[in-house]
């Protein structure tokens, strides 16, 4: 099967600033792809390559086996923006009514459907839409049409944990249903759980794609373990993984890489009255795994 | 009437009422003055030529002979105030085409709709002059129907010929509009450019007849194709329609292919 988003040596210059450089990538059909990074990284810069919003400096690009610049695949793609800007008088109902005529393939009651799970409020005039909303609005013109790609830029910003829910939820069944999702994030925490793979890009270069799996293997977390009576240093010293370690009295605490088998195995012969475990952060494994200073500290070492 | 076309007329929908009722308000009161000049012409010429100075007198028409009905109309309507209006009214519907959306980063989704960009400009263009054809439509309803009223004599065809070249007029400075939004995406730039050109034309067409430099430079003004026909008097003028027509198209076209070849929103 080839593949639905497909890039070689893509590049992206803003006169002399970078957007994006040699970007070789491929979307596989039916994954649901995170590609994070953080701000400025030329997430946006791609995505709105891929649209045929900008065009490449250099190198190819094929999304759904055509140039971006046929107009008629844009059919087959739900593109939400990173920075969706929604204004005028009209009510947000009516826009999506505009769009789907335009775009063709909506089925009855698809949009109120959506607007239901998001409990997005059609009946505003767009003008006067929150951010949150809008940013619904956005999501249901980009799902409404059940197109074969989504491609979604920051996806969760301004939506609470309970519509994130529900979002991720509607990128599961459009997975299930043969869809292929490009998502992008500045937080794993936001993608991990629906993508199957990862691509991180950073200062316009992709630096890794990685499955979700092995990332999160490889993925930093600060541990807190807190006792009912101080512990003895010793105890946790030279555990694999564990890095940054500092026993105060009762607490201990950690940074630790991978698994965290033997930290819990050599916790559990003490009595735990409390455990913090922080997500992965992005930032962390950057720092770790991709950062050039680590890596020459790693070959020195 | 194809979606974008619908779609964008609705958009400006606000923008068009208003300019109407401005400009035909402009229009109505100012025929609705028309018996009391025609009443007392020698009071209202020499009250006219005092008033201005003479160099102010040449930007506006010269004001001879406003007192009879074609004079009246060419002086008071179609010369400066109702062209200046309508002018604006067209640059700031050139700019709500293409520019002003992509500022707003409102252009980002229609972009991305099923739609060739080149039709996006095209549909762009066919709104701007449908929009402005209403306001052009309505405007010479307004100054036929009170010009019968307050018996201007002057037939309805030569208001038609005049207006027709005011039309083309406006259109031509919205296009222009839209086109430098088209290819730079820069409203305040479209807007000065548009403005600039606007009023150098205008000056440069009204100092032509005393100032000799200035009589080839005048053949680069759209005013010139506009006034020196004089349809009120003379009825249409078929070469300067067609010349401001051909501006206008050719206008049309750079936008549709330099919106065509360049990043949209950076």
């Amino acid at each position: 099967m080839t593949a639905v988003v497909e890039t070689e040596g893509l590049t992206k210059f803003y006169g002399k600033r970078r957007g994006l450089e040699d970007l070789t990538l491929q979307i596989r059909p039916g994954e649901v792809f995170g590609y994070l990074g953080p701000n400025g990284a030329g997430k946006t810069t791609t995505l709105r390559m891929l649209l045929d919003v900008i065009r490449p400096t250099r190198g190819t690009v094929r999304v759904l086996g055509s140039d971006p610049r046929d107009a008629s695949i844009r059919r087959r793609i739900g593109y939400l923006p990173g920075e969706l800007a929604l204004e005028g008088r009209e009510k947000a109902g009516e826009y999506l009514r505009f769009l789907a005529g335009v775009r063709g393939g909506v089925a009855a009651g698809r949009v109120e459907g959506l607007a239901e799970r998001l409990e997005a409020d059609l009946s505003v005039t767009m003008g006067k839409l929150s951010k949150g909303n809008k940013q619904k609005v956005g999501l249901i013109q980009a799902f409404m049409h059940e197109p074969e790609l989504l491609i979604l830029d920051e996806p969760t910003s301004g939506l609470d944990p309970l519509v994130q829910q529900e979002f991720l939820a509607m990128v599961r069944e459009a997975r299930a249903a043969g869809g292929t999702v490009l998502m992008s994030s500045h937080v794993l925490a936001e993608v991990e759980h629906v993508s199957d793979r990862v691509g991180i890009v950073r200062s316009g270069r992709l630096v890794a794609v990685e499955d979700v799996v092995a990332l999160r293997e490889k993925a930093v977390r600060r541990v807190e373990f807190h006792f009912d009576a101080p512990v003895p240093e010793e105890a946790f010293r030279d555990l694999p993984g564990v890095r940054d370690l500092k026993v105060e009295g009762a607490s201990v605490s950690c940074t630790i890489d991978g698994r965290p088998d033997a930290l819990v195995k050599a916790a559990a012969r003490f009595t735990v009255v409390h455990m913090v475990s922080a997500e992965p952060d992005l930032e962390e494994i950057f720092l770790t795994y991709y950062s050039e200073d680590v890596q020459h500290a790693r070959a020195g070492a | 009437m194809p979606v974008l076309v619908r779609k964008t007329l609705r958009d400006y929908r606000r923008a068009i009422i208003g300019w109407t009722i401005g400009i035909c308000a402009f229009a109505g009161l100012y025929t609705s003055f028309f018996p009391q000049m025609a009443a007392n012409p020698d009071f209202y010429s020499q009250a006219a030529q005092a008033k201005y100075p003479e160099g102010v007198r040449k930007l506006m028409g010269g004001l001879e002979n406003f007192t009879t009905g074609v004079g009246f109309l060419q002086a008071v309507i179609y010369q400066l105030f109702v062209p200046l209006l309508f002018t604006m009214c067209a640059v700031i519907l050139g700019t709500k085409a293409l520019a002003g959306p992509e500022e707003a980063r409102t252009l980002e989704l229609t972009l991305t709709l099923p739609l060739d960009r080149k039709r996006l400009v095209l549909e762009r263009f066919a709104a701007l002059a449908a929009g402005l054809l209403a306001v052009a439509v309505l405007s010479l309803a307004v100054i036929a129907v009170l010009g019968a009223m307050v018996d201007l004599n002057v037939p309805f065809g030569r208001m038609l010929a005049a207006h027709t070249g005011l039309y083309l007029l406006v259109l031509f400075f919205g296009t222009l509009t839209l086109a430098v939004g088209a290819a730079t995406g820069r409203r305040a730039l479209a807007m000065a450019v548009a403005g600039a050109y606007a009023v150098a034309g205008y000056v440069v067409h009204a100092l032509a007849a005393d100032v000799e430099a200035m009589k080839w430079l005048s053949h680069l003004s759209p005013f010139h194709y506009y006034m020196e026909g004089n349809p009120l008097v003379n009825g249409f003028q078929v070469g300067d329609c067609l010349v401001l027509l051909a501006a206008t198209a050719v206008l049309a076209l750079t936008a549709v292919l330099s919106f065509d070849r360049r990043d949209v929103g950076v």
